[in-house]
């Protein structure tokens, strides 16, 4: 007797019926998402648009803000925000991707150069509108001198300034006490205050410049635009040799070359020059003005900020970071983005009043408030370095564009700032490399 | 051929005194109907596969022949971005410092993970424990590792330059020298790479009849021969795909070297996949950045390549 033929539980053509099947079916959910992303950005209504923010401060600053943003309550067929953290490790990338794909946020603040980018590719909603109808309601005129301008490009205003980031002169007065001198307020002075502290084992030059670290770079511009130099001319081209610069970087280079810079600078993380602050290893240097808060201890207090020094040419300077609030082309109702904008600027204080370690605010109601003024640093800062900052444009310009993106944090402007805090390098040699490659990689960019 | 390395040789191939030596040929296996169901079965992951594989890879391939950034392609630029990128002298830097990065992590990490594997083989009290403890390098995460090297060498304070210090080295600077950067650098690639060389070659040696020890000591082999001519070969399959393997884990690595330096100081511990991550996210320039990472893939493709025909040829013999 022949054993039975068992029949397969499916045979070929059945299992291709199938399988084609189930790839249409799974092309057909693919497109339907890829619809529904494409699609979700114009639908208007009720849909949230998104606000993407940054950890600007402390854990408290994210809990504040996003009750700031989600208490918000639109007027009539306005859309409402939701609100998202965006970490710093890898922001670019997470930006650009969702931008690329039309999944981003309507509105968003990032990196402070971020802005610039994405209306140079279209993607940016300009705030000229928003920023007209704040001029009825005083928000226009709370806003620190010169700053609205910082954003402006040739088609209108790129970004509003949120959140102001700027390097200023620190120094530790317990140790400059102890070394019995007096805080700098010129050059010469602040080669003297090193020389003291150099007696007492302690630097006075402290910097960073290694991975993550990009104080290094802000200073050594700091010193450039102190001296009446910076980056770029008027034409927003880079024009770096010039004699102020080589004057500025000597000057450095005289620091680096009397011991006044700790030789392992050139690596050191933000945390290794704040372990440095702490070990009392720094007397004197140039960081964020958030310096004390984030030391704390008992080193924290000790900490001031000095007032910007007088360079050999007269003229006082600094580089600042006037980070931004952007609007997106992407977003379900301009009318909206604008609306709840309008909405966060006014609500937006406590963030600089609370303690959350943000940094410093753009807007004049704001430095006048009390729980602003406790922080005599901060209001130091304000008053003192935000008047004579400049942006990376200077000094051809005050206003932020495209180019300056391709010295914010980049691996020319960390190699330029590693030579020079080596000190085995000229400062018209370090300036024309980095000219060069500046202006190669502006002319890549198109 | 002495009667020692003859006896080593027959020992190696697991052939007693009396035998031939000879082994049965493998019979090749016919493909059977049953075959293209099989295939049918595995297509719809195939597709899959191709589609999670094959888009952005063909996209990648378009970026680098475009002159573009993260948004949007750019104009087609031909093979500018290839011409450029091997004519400038920063790519032959990362490349160099690749080649020392990769032969090192590759060549001293097996020789850490080799020595350990055979150490741990014979009777170690609390070995279990040693085994466990010697994988943590391995099992920490990256960034957490790098950190902890950072606190060990970063500042003048730091254990590592104070105890140099003590020495009577003062301010060694383990990260701001470039040379001792590309040192440091190197080390910790080997220290956080031997435990995977030493699992794998633990794993060759228990393969590795004692019978075949015993066998060559009769024959009077010494250590070293034992070790030569009978461990090498017999755990040479192993060792070239832990080789291929680490290869790709050194010459992909990101992390190890951008946690630790972030490619500096001055570029000197720039690898090309740091340099190609800088070029596209830092410079915004994809299609340099991408043709950096084909170029780097057309390499390893074929380090790859001539190190299979290695197993190969191991296979055959």
């Amino acid at each position: 007797m022949a054993a039975p033929n068992p029949r397969p539980a499916l045979s070929r053509r059945g299992f291709l019926g199938f399988a084609g099947a189930a790839g249409i079916a799974t092309a057909g959910v693919l497109t339907g998402c890829n619809r529904a992303a494409s699609t979700g950005g114009s639908s208007g209504g009720e849909k949230p648009l998104k606000f993407w923010n940054m950890p600007w401060g402390n854990t408290q600053f994210t809990t504040l803000d996003k009750k700031i943003t989600t208490s918000y309550k639109p007027a009539s067929g306005l859309n409402p925000a939701s609100y998202q953290t965006i970490q710093w490790a890898n922001f670019t990338q997470t930006f650009a991707s969702a931008v690329a794909s039309n999944t981003g946020p309507a509105v968003s603040s990032g990196g402070g150069t971020q802005a610039f980018q994405f209306e140079a590719q279209g993607k940016i909603a300009y705030a000229d509108d928003l920023l007209n109808s704040w001029k009825s309601n005083g928000l226009y005129d709370d806003f620190l001198p010169g700053l609205i301008d910082t954003m402006k490009v040739d088609k209108g205003y790129a970004a509003i300034p949120y959140n102001l980031d700027m390097r200023v002169l620190w120094y530790n007065t317990k140790l400059l006490d102890q070394a019995g001198v007096e805080p700098p307020k010129t050059w010469d002075d602040f080669d003297k205050v090193c020389a003291a502290l150099k007696q007492k084992g302690i630097y006075g030059y402290g910097t960073m410049a290694g991975a993550g670290a990009y104080t290094g770079s802000h200073t050594l511009v700091s010193w450039m635009i102190n001296n009446g130099g910076g980056l770029f001319n008027a034409g927003h081209e880079p024009e770096m040799v010039t004699d102020v610069n080589i004057e500025a970087i000597n000057f450095v280079l005289d620091c680096v070359k009397k011991g006044y810079v700790d030789p392992h600078s050139v690596s050191y993380t933000s945390d290794n020059a704040q372990s440095q602050w702490k070990a009392h290893k720094f007397g004197m240097g140039f960081d964020t003005a958030g310096l004390a808060n984030n030391i704390g201890g008992t080193v924290g207090p000790e900490l001031t900020i000095g007032s910007p020094l007088t360079s050999p040419s007269g003229k006082k300077g600094a580089l600042y970071f006037p980070n931004n609030i952007m609007m997106y082309t992407n977003t379900p109702n301009q009318k909206s983005s604008e609306a709840f904008l309008t909405y966060y600027y006014k609500n937006m204080a406590p963030l600089w009043t609370s303690n959350t370690g943000i940094g410093l605010p753009p807007l004049k109601s704001i430095t006048e408030k009390t729980g602003f003024r406790k922080d005599k640093n901060a209001v130091k800062a304000i008053e003192e370095w935000q008047p004579i900052s400049k942006t990376w444009a200077a000094p051809g310009s005050n206003s932020l564009f495209l180019g300056v993106t391709t010295v914010d944090g980049t691996p020319a402007m960390d190699t330029f700032t590693q030579s020079i805090l080596g000190g085995k390098v000229t400062a018209k040699q370090a300036l024309s490399t980095l000219q060069d490659t500046v202006a190669k990689a502006i002319k890549a960019q198109g | 051929m002495s009667a020692v390395s003859e006896g080593i040789e027959r020992a190696r191939r697991g052939v007693g005194a009396g035998g031939s030596g000879r082994t049965t040929p493998r019979r090749r296996r016919r493909p059977t109907g049953g075959g293209l169901t099989l295939l049918l079965f595995a297509l719809p992951s195939l597709i899959l596969l191709l589609l999670i594989n094959l888009y952005p890879l063909v996209y990648a391939a378009m970026q680098s022949v475009r002159s573009g950034n993260l948004i949007n392609l750019g104009p087609f630029v031909g093979l500018a971005n290839y011409r450029n990128v091997l004519t400038d002298p920063d790519f032959w830097h990362s490349a160099l410092f690749t080649l020392i990065f990769t032969v090192t992590g590759v060549f001293g990490s097996w020789a850490v993970g080799l020595a350990l594997a055979m150490l741990l083989r014979g009777k170690v009290p609390a070995g279990g424990v040693f085994k466990v403890l010697l994988l943590l390098p391995w099992v920490v995460p990256v960034v957490v590792s790098a950190t902890s090297w950072n606190w060990l060498v970063a500042t003048p304070q730091s254990p590592l330059p104070e105890f140099f210090s003590l020495l009577g080295f003062d301010n060694v600077l383990f990260l701001s020298d470039p040379t001792l950067a590309k040192i440091v650098v190197c080390v910790f690639k080997v220290w956080i790479s031997f435990p995977f060389m030493m699992m794998m070659m633990s794993s060759a040696l228990t393969a590795v009849d004692v019978n075949v020890y015993e066998a060559a000591k009769v024959d009077g082999a010494t250590g070293w021969q034992s070790f030569r001519s009978i461990t090498m070969p017999l755990i040479s399959r192993s060792t070239y795909i832990s080789w291929i393997l680490m290869t790709i884990f050194c010459v992909n690595d990101f992390p190890t070297i951008y946690l630790l330096t972030g490619g500096g100081p001055t570029n000197a511990t720039t690898s090309l996949v740091v340099l190609a991550y800088r070029t596209v996210f830092q410079d915004f320039q994809t299609g340099p950045g991408v043709a950096i990472a084909f170029l780097m893939t057309a390499v390893l493709v074929i380090v790859s390549v001539v190190l299979y025909r290695q197993i190969a040829k191991v296979n055959i013999e």
